[in-house]
C-alpha cells in the first residue's frame, strides 16, 4: 500500500510528472526557439516560472465563482496525473491496467480541457468566456478523430488495454506500419489538445488577451501551467506507448531513457508544426478537423478492422 | 438579430494586439463583429502646438518624434514645406540622399510590419525572421545616420550627413541579402496554407469604398489605387528615378500584404539606382534662421500611406502654425468598413494590416490617488521637486553633484 | 502650369468672387480664398463638377479676429486646391462636409471641434477625438491665446473650494 502511495506521488506518479512536464517545457521552448533562430531560455526557466509564480498573490475576480475558480486548475493537474497511470511507459505494463482502459484514459485526459472552460466560464470576464466557449468549440472538433485513432490499434490488437496494445505491437512491430495514418491523425488532434499553434485559437493572445487564463495569477495560474505541461507529457506518452511501442519491456534505466527519447520525438514533431503554421480561425479549425482528420480516423479505423478480421486471427494472443 | 446575443468586448486602450493605445469597441454575435467603436486621442501629444512655440531648427527634431517609424517621413515633409516658403534650392545630392533614407525606412517599416501582422495571426516564426532580418537596415540606418530610428538626417536645405565608398559597399551588400530574403518572404506569404487562409479574404474593402474614404498608402494600392505620392506629385529625387507603383487587385490583407512586399522589392531598386547614379556636389545649402511669411504644402508618400503636412511662416524663426496628416487618421475609418461581418478574430490582422501608427498634446500631468479618488494635480515643476524630494528621503541626493557639475564648468 | 491656370482661369469666370482671391504658387499649387456664404457653393462645384475627389486635410488656424479653414482638395495627378474660408471667432459655426462629400474628413472636423471650439453642423454624434473625455469644457488649445498652464489654474481651483 506504502509502495503504490509514494508510486503515485513521487515516481513515476505526481512529482516526476511534474518535472518531467518541465523539462518538456524546456525541451518545447529551446525547440521552438532555435527553430525561429532565436537563443531560447535556460534550462531553469520553466522551474524558475513555476517557483516565481507560486510566490505570487492569486488575485480572484470579484465577479467569479471563487469555488469553482480555485478547483479547476487543480482539477486539470489531477485529472492528467491519474490519466498517466494507465499509460505503459516503459517495463511492460502501466501502473495500473485493466480492460479498456485506453477509453478511460481519453475521459481522462478531456477533464482537463474540460476545467479549462469551466476556469473561462467562472472567471466571467468577456475574453475569458470567450476563451471558454472556443476551448469547447475546439474540443468538439478534435475530440472524435483522437477517440477513433486511439481506440482504431486496439481493434487490430484484439484489446482495449493501452498496456495490452504496448505489448501486442512490441511483440508485431511491422504492424506498427498499418498504423501511420493514424499517428499523424493523432499528433494532428494532441496539437489540438494542448492547444497548441496552428490550434491555440482558445488562448489568442492578439484577439483575446489569454483567453481562459486571463483571469489566472499565482498559484492559480502556476498549477494551471504544470497541469498543462503534465498534460504534454501525458499525452506524447499516449501516442509513443501506441504508435511508438519500441523499448517497452526494457525495463530499467535503459526503459526509462527509450521512454524520454520517444517522448521527445513525438515533442520534436509538435514543435515543428507549431513553428511552422499561423493560427487558424475557429471556424477554419473546425471545418479542418470534420473535412479532413475526422475521415482520416474513420479510414484508419477501416484499415484496423479489415486487417483484423483478414490476419488479425493469426497474431492475436498477444493482448489480454 | 436578437440584442441580447449582442456581446461588447474592448480591444484597447491596453491590448496585446495593439503596439500603441486606442479603444476599438468590438460588439460581437458569437463570433461575428456587428458593429465597431473607435475611440482615438490616447496619444494625443500636442504637437501642433508645441511647434509652434519652437524654432524651425528645434521643429524638426520634435516633428521626428512624431512616429519613431516614420521619423524621417515627417520631417522630410515638414522641411520640404520650409524650403519651399524659403525658395530654398536642395542640390541634387541632398535630395538623392534623402530618397534613399527615405526608401530604406521603407525598407525597416515593412519588414516592421511583416512580423508585426505574422504575429497577429499566430505565426511567431515569421515574426522572429523579419526582425532579425530587419536589423540588417537598422544597422545601416545607424552606420549612415548615426542613429537607428530618429536619424535627424535632414536639414533645413538638405541633408546632415554625406555618404562614404564603404558604406556605399556595406549598402549595396546589405541590400542584396535583404531581396534574397524578401524572396523568401514572398514564398513563405503566398504558399504557406495557414497564413493564406488566415489573410484571404479578410479585411475586404472596395475600390468604390477606398476611393470615397480616401484610404492612402498601400492600403489603397491593394484595393487597387493607382495612387503613389511619388508618382503624382514627385518630392526630392523621385522625378528621376525609375520605379514602379505597385496595386494589387485582392482588396483584403493578402492584397495588402503583397502590395507591401512588391513595395520592399521596388525599394531595393531604388537604392541601387540612388547609389549607382548618385549626382556629386554639395548635399546642403544654408538655410536663414528666419523664414518669410508663406505658406506650403507638401505630400510624402510615407511607408504607411502619404503624409500630408502644411506649414504657414510668419517672419519669425517660428511657424505660425504647423498641421500634420499621418496616413493611419484617414485609413482608421475604413476599418469598420472592412471589419463588417467578418471575425473576432480577424480583427486583430485588420487593424494591423493597414500599419497604423496612433500620433497625436500634451497633457497636464495627472497623480490619482489610489483609493480616494480625488485626483491631485502636480505642475512639472512640482512633479520635479517631489521626485527630487523621494529620492532623498531614500538616501539618493544629488546636491552634491551638481555642485560638483556646476564647479567643473566654471 | 497651363493645367493649374485653366483652373484658375475656370473658377474666376464661374465665380466672379474668385477673381482676385485665387493663385498659382508652383507646380500643382492652387491657393484660393471664399467667404463662408459661398463657400459651399464654390466648394461643391470644385469637388463635383471639377474632379477634385480628394480631401487631403482641413488645417484650422486661428488668425485673431477669426478662424481660418483651409480645405486641401487634390486631384488624382496631384494638383491641389487649397480652399481659405474664414469664419468669425464670435459665431464660429460651419456645415460638415463629411457627410456630402468625405466621409473620411471625420476626424478632421472632429479635431475642429475639440482644439480650436468650431461648431460643424451637421457632424454626427461620435466619440470625441482627440482630447481626453475629462478635459474642460471652453478649452481650445490650438488658439493663440491657449497657454498649456491655464489647465494648471483650472484644476487648481475646486482644491481651493
Amino acid at each position: 500500500m506504502a509502495a503504490s502511495i509514494i508510486e503515485m506521488i513521487v515516481f513515476p506518479g505526481f512529482i516526476f510528472l511534474g518535472v518531467l512536464g518541465m523539462i518538456f517545457e524546456y525541451v518545447d521552448r529551446i525547440l521552438y526557439a532555435r527553430l525561429q533562430n532565436r537563443k531560447g531560455p535556460p534550462w531553469f526557466q520553466p522551474f524558475a516560472d513555476f517557483i516565481k509564480l507560486g510566490a505570487k498573490e492569486d488575485v480572484i475576480p470579484r465577479e467569479a465563482d471563487s469555488r469553482m475558480f480555485k478547483l479547476a486548475p487543480i482539477l486539470a493537474a489531477a485529472a492528467a496525473v491519474v490519466a498517466s497511470f494507465y499509460i505503459p511507459m516503459w517495463g511492460g505494463s502501466a501502473l495500473h491496467s485493466f480492460t479498456g482502459d485506453a477509453v478511460v484514459v481519453i475521459y481522462l485526459l478531456t477533464i482537463p480541457t474540460v476545467s479549462f472552460f469551466l476556469a473561462g466560464w467562472y472567471s466571467t470576464s468577456l475574453y475569458s468566456t470567450v476563451g471558454a466557449v472556443r476551448t469547447i468549440t475546439q474540443l468538439f472538433a478534435y475530440e472524435v478523430p483522437l477517440f477513433l485513432v486511439i481506440l482504431a490499434p486496439g481493434i487490430l490488437a484484439g484489446t482495449w488495454s493501452l498496456s495490452g496494445m504496448a505489448v501486442f505491437y512490441s511483440q508485431h512491430p511491422l504492424l506498427c506500419l498499418t498504423n501511420v495514418l493514424g499517428f499523424v491523425v493523432a499528433i494532428v488532434a494532441l496539437q489540438g489538445k494542448l492547444e497548441r499553434i496552428p490550434f491555440d485559437i482558445p488562448e489568442a493572445e492578439t484577439e483575446i488577451v489569454a483567453g481562459t487564463f486571463t483571469e489566472y495569477s499565482g498559484r492559480l495560474l502556476a498549477i494551471f501551467r504544470l497541469a498543462i505541461d503534465i498534460e504534454t507529457v501525458v499525452g506524447a506518452a499516449l501516442v509513443s506507448a501506441i504508435f511508438l511501442p519500441f523499448g517497452i519491456g526494457l525495463g530499467g534505466v535503459l526503459g526509462c531513457l527509450v521512454f524520454i527519447i520517444k517522448i521527445a520525438v513525438v515533442m520534436f514533431i509538435l514543435a515543428v508544426f507549431k513553428t511552422s503554421m499561423a493560427r487558424l480561425r475557429i471556424e477554419q479549425m473546425v471545418n479542418f478537423c470534420w473535412k479532413y482528420v475526422a475521415p482520416a480516423a474513420v479510414l484508419q479505423l477501416f484499415i484496423s478492422m479489415i486487417l483484423g478480421a483478414f490476419i488479425g486471427d493469426a497474431f492475436i494472443g498477444g493482448g489480454e | 438579430m436578437n440584442p441580447d446575443k449582442i456581446v461588447k468586448i474592448p480591444m484597447g486602450p491596453q491590448h496585446p494586439a495593439l503596439k500603441e493605445p486606442a479603444c476599438f469597441t468590438i460588439s460581437l454575435n458569437g463570433e461575428k463583429l456587428v458593429d465597431l467603436d473607435l475611440r482615438l486621442g490616447y496619444n494625443h501629444r500636442g504637437i501642433e502646438k508645441a511647434a509652434e512655440e519652437r524654432t524651425y531648427i528645434q521643429n524638426i527634431y520634435l516633428l521626428e518624434r512624431i512616429c519613431g517609424i516614420c521619423s524621417h517621413s515627417h520631417t522630410t515633409c515638414m522641411i520640404q514645406c520650409v524650403e519651399q516658403i524659403a525658395g530654398l534650392e536642395v542640390p541634387a545630392r541632398g535630395r538623392w540622399l534623402r530618397t534613399m533614407v527615405g526608401e530604406l525606412e521603407r525598407v525597416h517599416s515593412h519588414l516592421l510590419w511583416l512580423g508585426v501582422a505574422a504575429h497577429e495571426v499566430g505565426f511567431d516564426t515569421l515574426l522572429m525572421y523579419s526582425w532579425r532580418d530587419r536589423e540588417i537596415v537598422m544597422d545601416l540606418l545607424a552606420a549612415m545616420t548615426g542613429n537607428r530610428v530618429n536619424y535627424s538626417f535632414n536639414l533645413i536645405g538638405g541633408a546632415k550627413l554625406d555618404i562614404t565608398e564603404e558604406q556605399k559597399k556595406d549598402i549595396l551588400k546589405a541590400v542584396d541579402a535583404l531581396e534574397e530574403r524578401t524572396k523568401y518572404y514572398i514564398e513563405v506569404a503566398t504558399e504557406e496554407t495557414t497564413l493564406v487562409a488566415r489573410l484571404s479574404n479578410v479585411g475586404y474593402i472596395s475600390l468604390d469604398d477606398v476611393m470615397r474614404i480616401g484610404v492612402v498608402g498601400p492600403t489603397g494600392r491593394a484595393s487597387g489605387l493607382d495612387s503613389d505620392a511619388r508618382k503624382d506629385d514627385p518630392y526630392a529625387a523621385y522625378d528621376e528615378i525609375p520605379f514602379k507603383v505597385i496595386t494589387d487587385t485582392h482588396c483584403d490583407v493578402y492584397g495588402r500584404a503583397l502590395v507591401r512586399m512588391g513595395e520592399l522589392m521596388e525599394s531595393y531598386k531604388i537604392i541601387r539606382y540612388v547609389l549607382q547614379n548618385l549626382p556629386d556636389g554639395p548635399i546642403a545649402v544654408k538655410a536663414p534662421r528666419k523664414i518669410p511669411a508663406g505658406e506650403a504644402i507638401s505630400r510624402y508618400e510615407a511607408p504607411r500611406g502619404e503624409d500630408v503636412h502644411y506649414v504657414r511662416a510668419n517672419g519669425t524663426d517660428k511657424p505660425e502654425r504647423m498641421r500634420v496628416r499621418a496616413p493611419t487618421m484617414v485609413n482608421l475609418l475604413a476599418v469598420p468598413k472592412m471589419l463588417k461581418g467578418d471575425n473576432l478574430a480577424d480583427v486583430a490582422i485588420t487593424i494591423a494590416a493597414i500599419d497604423p501608427c496612433f500620433s497625436c498634446t500634451d497633457r497636464a500631468i495627472r497623480v490619482s490617488d489610489y483609493d480616494g479618488g480625488n485626483a491631485k494635480v502636480m505642475t512639472w515643476e512640482e512633479t520635479r521637486q517631489f521626485s527630487i524630494d523621494w529620492y532623498r528621503k531614500n538616501g539618493v541626493d544629488f546636491t552634491e553633484l551638481n555642485k560638483r557639475f556646476a564647479n567643473r564648468i566654471k | 502650369m497651363a493645367n493649374e491656370q485653366a483652373i484658375q482661369a475656370e473658377l474666376q469666370e464661374k465665380f466672379p468672387y474668385f477673381s482676385e482671391k485665387i493663385n498659382v504658387s508652383g507646380d500643382r499649387r492652387i491657393w484660393a480664398e471664399v467667404e463662408p456664404a459661398n463657400f459651399f457653393e464654390a466648394f461643391d462645384y470644385i469637388v463635383k463638377k471639377m474632379d477634385f475627389p480628394v480631401l487631403c486635410i482641413i488645417t484650422g488656424l486661428d488668425s485673431g479676429d477669426n478662424l481660418e479653414l483651409i480645405y486641401h482638395l487634390s486631384r488624382r495627378d496631384g494638383t491641389m486646391l487649397n480652399l481659405k474660408t474664414f469664419i468669425p471667432k464670435a459665431n464660429p459655426v460651419h456645415k460638415t462636409v463629411m457627410v456630402d462629400y468625405f466621409p473620411g474628413a471625420e476626424l478632421y472636423e472632429r479635431e475642429l471641434v475639440d482644439l480650436l471650439g468650431m461648431r460643424i453642423e451637421g457632424l454626427p454624434e461620435g466619440n470625441r477625438y482627440p482630447l481626453p473625455d475629462d478635459w474642460p469644457e471652453g478649452q481650445y488649445p490650438l488658439r493663440k491665446d491657449w497657454t498649456a498652464d491655464i489647465l494648471d489654474k483650472l484644476d487648481k481651483q475646486p482644491e481651493e473650494k
